[in-house]
C-alpha cells in the first residue's frame, strides 16, 4: 500500500489555551483535529490536578508541510510567551492523502 | 456573641471542618479525590439552589426594592476593583497585567463564597433578601469587562507611545507582535453572559419565582434540605485544591498575602454598612457584605486566561482559593455577621467606630 508523507503536529498545552491554537488551525483552513486530556509535569510544575481550567490537554493535527511552516510560527509568536505550551512535529505515512 | 467566639463557633461547623480536612488529606499526600464529575456538577447544583431560594424570596418580597441595592453593588465593585488596581499597582509594584487580573479578581464575586454564606446563616436563623442572588448574577462578569476594558487601553496606549518612538518601517512589525494582546470585549462579554455560571443561575431565580413556596415543595428535598450536605462534598475538594497550592503561598509574597486577608475584610465592611443604609435586614446585609469581600477563583481563570493571557494565573487563583476564600469563611463571615448585627440593632451606629477599633487593634 501506498503511504504519503505528511506532518503530524502536536501541541500539548493547558486547556485554556486549546480554544487558542483550533482558532488558529481554522484561520489556515486546518479543519481536522484531535483533541485529548493528559496530565504530566514540566515547568510549570505538576499539571492536570485540581480545577479543571488547568488541565492540560493534546492536540494532534495531521498536516501538509506547505501549511506546517506557517501554523508553527503563528502558535509560537501567540502563545509561547504566555502560556504552558509545548509543541513538536514528526514525520507521518496517510494513505488517503486527499483529506489533508 | 463576641466575634472571637463567633469565629470559634464557625470554625466547628460541618462546612469548615471539611474544607481543613481536605488541606490536610492534601497534605498527607493521600489520594483521596472527589470524582471529576461530581465536582463539576456541584457548582452548578449550588447555583441552581441559591437561584431557586433567590427567587422564591424575590416573588414573596417583590423585586421593586432590588434596583437601588443593585446599582450600589454594581458602583462599590466597579470602584473596589480600580482601588485594588491601584494599590497593587502602586504599592505592590506588580506589572499592569497582573495588577488587573488581581484587582478583578477581588473585585468579582464567588459563587461558592455566596453558598457558605447562606448556609451560615440558615446556622444562625437568619434569613436574607431573595434578590441578592440576582446581584450575585449581575455582579459576576462586571469586575473583569472593567479589567479588560482597562487593559485594552492600556495596551493601545502603550502601542501608540511605542509607535512614536519607531520610525515609519517598523510600523507593521509591532502591529504584527502588540495586537493579539488586545482581546475584544463584546466577546468576553459574549462568553461571560452565556457562560454556565450566569444561565444556570438566572434560570433557577427565574423558576423559582415562577414556581413559588409551592411548587418549591416538590423539589425542597433535594435543593433545601440537601444544599448544607452538598456544600460540605465541595468543601472537601475546594480543600484538597486548597492544599495542593500551599506551596505555592510562597510565591505570592508578603504583600498579596496581605492584600487578599485586609481588602476582603475592608470590602466587606462597607458592603455591609452601605447595605444597612441602603435597609437590607441583618442576613441581606451580611450576604451583601460577603458579595464584596468574595474574591472569584472558579470563573477567573476562565475568563483571564484568555483576556489577560498575561497576567500570572498562579498569582490569582493560589491567592483567591488559598488565602482569601478561607479566610472568608472563617473569620470575615463572623465579622461580618457581627458587624451586621451591631449596626441593625440601633444603638450600635453611633459606637460602631468605637467598636470597630477596639476588636482590630
Amino acid at each position: 500500500m501506498k503511504l504519503y508523507n505528511v506532518k503530524l503536529l502536536t501541541v500539548t498545552c493547558e486547556i485554556l489555551a486549546q480554544e487558542n491554537i483550533i482558532e488558529i488551525l481554522k484561520k489556515h483552513e486546518i479543519t481536522g483535529y484531535t483533541t485529548y486530556e493528559v496530565d504530566g509535569n514540566g515547568a510549570r510544575g505538576i499539571r492536570g490536578q485540581g480545577l479543571k481550567n488547568e488541565k492540560n490537554v493534546k492536540v494532534e493535527v495531521i498536516l501538509r508541510e506547505e501549511k506546517l511552516q506557517d501554523v508553527v510560527e503563528e502558535i509560537s509568536r501567540t502563545l509561547f510567551a504566555n502560556f504552558a505550551i509545548v509543541l513538536y512535529v514528526s514525520d507521518v505515512g496517510v494513505v488517503r492523502i486527499e483529506k489533508f | 456573641m463576641d466575634i472571637l467566639q463567633l469565629i470559634q463557633a464557625n470554625l466547628l461547623t460541618p462546612i469548615i471542618l471539611f474544607f481543613l480536612f481536605g488541606i490536610i488529606a492534601a497534605r498527607i499526600k493521600s489520594d483521596l479525590k472527589i470524582p471529576e464529575a461530581i465536582s463539576e456538577f456541584l457548582p452548578i447544583y449550588l447555583l441552581a439552589a441559591i437561584g431557586l431560594h433567590g427567587g422564591i424570596e424575590m416573588r414573596n418580597t417583590g423585586f421593586e426594592n432590588m434596583l437601588i441595592p443593585m446599582l450600589a453593588a454594581i458602583g462599590l465593585s466597579l470602584l473596589f476593583t480600580l482601588n485594588h488596581y491601584q494599590i497593587l499597582r502602586r504599592l505592590g509594584k506588580f506589572n499592569l497585567f497582573d495588577s488587573y487580573a488581581l484587582a478583578s479578581t477581588y473585585g468579582a464575586v464567588g459563587a461558592v463564597h455566596f453558598s457558605v454564606g447562606l448556609s451560615f446563616l440558615k446556622n444562625q436563623g437568619v434569613t436574607s433578601e431573595g434578590y441578592i442572588a440576582a446581584i450575585l448574577a449581575v455582579l459576576e462578569p462586571l469586575a473583569f469587562i472593567l479589567a479588560i476594558f482597562m487593559t485594552n487601553m492600556a495596551v493601545s496606549k502603550q502601542i501608540k507611545t511605542k509607535k512614536q518612538s519607531f520610525s515609519d518601517d517598523d510600523y507593521s512589525n509591532i502591529d504584527v507582535g502588540l495586537n493579539p494582546t488586545k482581546t475584544k470585549i463584546s466577546k468576553v462579554l459574549h462568553e461571560s453572559i452565556t457562560g454556565k455560571a450566569i444561565v444556570i443561575l438566572l434560570g433557577s431565580i427565574v423558576i423559582g419565582y415562577i414556581i413559588g413556596e409551592k411548587g418549591f415543595e416538590s423539589i425542597k428535598i433535594v435543593f433545601d434540605d440537601m444544599f448544607t450536605g452538598a456544600i460540605v462534598i465541595f468543601m472537601i475538594e475546594m480543600g484538597i485544591i486548597a492544599g495542593q497550592r500551599l506551596d505555592d503561598i510562597k510565591k505570592v509574597g508578603l504583600f498579596l498575602t496581605a492584600f487578599a486577608i485586609i481588602i476582603p475584610v475592608f470590602n466587606g465592611i462597607i458592603g455591609v454598612l452601605v447595605s444597612t443604609a441602603l435597609g437590607l435586614s441583618i442576613g441581606g446585609a451580611v450576604m451583601f457584605g460577603l458579595l464584596m469581600a468574595s474574591a472569584s477563583f472558579i470563573a477567573a481563570p476562565a475568563v483571564l486566561r484568555h483576556a489577560i493571557p498575561q497576567a500570572k494565573p498562579s498569582l490569582y487563583i493560589t491567592s483567591a482559593l488559598g488565602i482569601t476564600f478561607p479566610f472568608n469563611i472563617i473569620v470575615t463571615l463572623p465579622i461580618l455577621f457581627t458587624i451586621s448585627t451591631l449596626v441593625h440593632s440601633g444603638e450600635g451606629t453611633i459606637d460602631l467606630f468605637n467598636y470597630i477599633t477596639e476588636v482590630f487593634l
